[in-house]
């Protein structure tokens, strides 16, 4: 499966950023990386990319701060906002969508179902 | 005054109010029946005498004619006529006899003085009849001063009679009116009390029965500290309010007792949804790494091309080490399972406190460069050996400096020691960040076992709130304590004091 774009990845555990980067590129997508909330809003306004994939726990500024940042701002606000999160509950998920996020998707991740979630929000 | 005893005085009132009524009738007619019997004898009192007054008169007519006649004529009398002149004499003698029986009391003095003068009359008149044939009696009936004299007492009598009459006319119209007037005083004061006493009670009894139904309603409809105000009540209704209150305190306790505990069940239910939702993610973080690397490795080994071992080894490497966290987190939940259920034991050895705190300071050095810290080692070289539990004391420090970094972004941390001049062979270690700090209330809690400070705290920060539990158990089981000392905002600063050597601390202990 074979997709074109661009994502940017938000993610401050070295370890899980590289895998995931490896398995995007792999995927076919390029891949901008950030590793706390306020980097991922500075990206976002400079690079456009076409969909984000953001962790919650992000030192200096959150996940959700930055998603509901991102919302507000009428230049990076039409980039779809994938929540990337090992926290689980329905609680959590009510969460992150309330902070502005497009879609929501636990760890440790399903990536055949996230790669159908960032074609679907690519595309819409 | 309760009301059963208002209620009896007030009918024992009524009652005696009653009584005195029917008293007072028959006093009223005895009375009445008395004065109307001596009335009565007055009246025939004086009736006689007007009669004896009558007969008198006549038989002196009849003396003076008869009297004439001798003179006269030398007239006889027959013995016929002699016999009837008796015989009317006597009887107006018994009827003045008879008078005198009604003359009892007052006339009685008048009475004595008619029967002594009459008695003298009719003796005169008797010796008349019986000599007037003997023509050498002398006869002188012209004398009318005997008659005159008994007259005369007669009407003195019957005048005294006439005014004992009219007393005692007096008298009855007087007992009347009395017997009336105390007829109608009681029956009006009874009317009066009975409705006094009746305004009261209905009053009464509707004041305290709104009082008890309002109060009914307002803790039916939940308002429980509602109380009947009965300060005034001190009737059997206001012993009802007083009992319905105390009924009130004992379903409110127990309400609150119900509350209580549901609210330390929920409290203990939420803690415990946390708590899970918090081990899931803290399992999911590694696992996350384990199988996003395993499949990745997998897809790539599947592309064509060379496979760049080095990189491979490293991948596998990553998965290793996200095994072992896993582990660990298992082992501190299993830690404080143990030690929950008393089964955890000290082993000891000889170590250098300063090694074990370098070797967490180094674990820990990647996790400090993220949030940008400073750690700073102070007076750590002149530290005492200690024969205590190594693996212990490592995971105590671990957790302590874990924790400080989670909670301080680009601070500082230090970690210090000084041995205790006031307690040889025991050491005090202080761990100091310059982080978000705690209030009171979450320094209460922070070393319970599933409780982080609050629980928005895991949200942010992530982490099971089993560290410090661990590190407290794990102090105490060492002999020793540790302690916080924190402010919002402001930092935190855990001190731990720990003896060199748990089996002595215990043995002086």
């Amino acid at each position: 499966m074979k997709t074109a774009g661009t994502v940017l990845l938000v993610e401050d555990n070295e370890l899980n950023r590289n895998m995931m980067v490896r398995r995007l590129k792999r995927a076919g997508l390029d891949v901008l990386t950030a590793d706390n909330g306020q980097q991922a809003l500075d990206t976002m306004l400079s690079a456009q990319p076409s969909i984000v994939l953001m962790d919650m726990n992000l030192p200096i500024m959150d996940g959700w701060a930055a998603s509901r940042r991102a919302k507000e701002d009428d230049n990076i606000s039409h980039i779809p906002i994938i929540a990337l999160t090992a926290h689980a509950t329905e609680d959590h998920k009510a969460y992150a969508l309330q902070a502005g996020c497009d879609d929501y998707a636990t760890k440790p991740v399903d990536f055949p179902g996230l790669l159908v979630k960032i074609q679907k929000l690519m595309r819409s | 005054m309760s009301l059963r005893r208002q209620l009896t005085l007030s009918l024992v009132t009524i009652l005696v109010l009653f009584a005195v009524n029917v008293g007072t009738h028959f006093w009223g007619s005895f009375a009445r029946n008395e004065s109307m019997e001596a009335y009565r004898e007055s009246v025939s009192a004086a009736q006689l005498s007007t009669e004896i007054e009558q007969l008198l008169e006549d038989q002196r007519q009849q003396v003076l004619i008869l009297a004439t006649l001798r003179e006269t004529t030398e007239d006889q009398l027959e013995r016929k006529e002699l016999r009837q002149a008796e015989e009317s004499i006597g009887a107006i003698g018994n009827k003045i006899q008879r008078l005198g029986r009604l003359s009892r009391g007052v006339t009685e003095a008048d009475y004595d003085a008619l029967w002594e003068s009459s008695n003298q009359l009719l003796k005169g008149w008797l010796q008349f009849y019986r000599g007037y044939n003997d023509m050498d009696f002398d006869l002188d009936m012209n004398d009318p001063l005997p008659f005159l004299e008994v007259n005369q007492r007669l009407q003195s009598l019957e005048q005294r009679q006439a005014f004992i009459a009219s007393q005692r006319a007096n008298i009855i119209d007087r007992t009347i009116a009395l017997t009336d007037r105390i007829t109608v005083i009681a029956f009006f004061s009874s009317i009066f009390l009975t409705a006094i006493l009746g305004y009261y009670l209905v009053s009464y009894t509707n004041r305290s029965l709104k009082r008890l139904k309002k109060g009914t309603e307002r803790i039916g409809n939940g308002d429980l500290n509602y109380r009947i105000n009965n300060i005034d009540d001190t009737g059997e209704l206001g012993d009802l309010a007083s009992a319905f209150n105390d009924m009130s305190d004992k379903l409110r306790n127990a309400i609150y007792d119900v509350r209580r505990a549901r609210d330390a069940a929920d409290k203990a239910n939420a803690a415990k949804s946390v708590f899970l939702a918090n081990v899931s993610h803290e399992l999911r973080t590694p696992l996350n790494a384990i199988i996003g690397y395993s499949e990745m490795l997998q897809d790539e080994m599947g592309d064509r091309g060379d496979i760049n071992r080095e990189q491979v080894q490293q991948d596998l490497g990553t998965i290793g080490n996200s095994g072992q966290q896993l582990l660990t987190l298992i082992d501190d939940i299993l830690d404080l399972s143990k030690i929950e259920t008393g089964k955890m034991s000290l082993y000891c050895i000889d170590f250098n406190p300063a090694d074990i705190i370098h070797q967490a300071c180094d674990v820990l050095s990647p996790l400090l460069k993220k949030n940008q810290n400073e750690l700073y080692l102070e007076s750590l070289q002149q530290l005492p050996n200690f024969h205590s539990d190594a693996a212990k004391f490592r995971q105590v420090f671990t957790n302590l400096l874990s924790n400080a970094n989670k909670f301080t972004q680009q601070g500082r941390i230090s970690v210090s020691a000084r041995t205790l001049s006031e307690r040889p062979h025991w050491v005090e270690f202080a761990v100091k960040d310059t982080g978000i700090g705690m209030s009171d209330a979450q320094i209460d809690k922070v070393f319970d076992a599933f409780v982080q400070a609050d629980l928005s705290t895991s949200a942010n920060y992530g982490g099971t709130g089993l560290g410090l539990a661990i590190c407290r158990n794990f102090c105490e089981l060492m002999g020793g304590s540790i302690r916080v000392k924190s402010q919002p905002g402001g930092g935190s600063t855990f001190t731990v004091q720990l003896p060199t050597d748990p089996e002595s601390a215990h043995a002086i202990a």
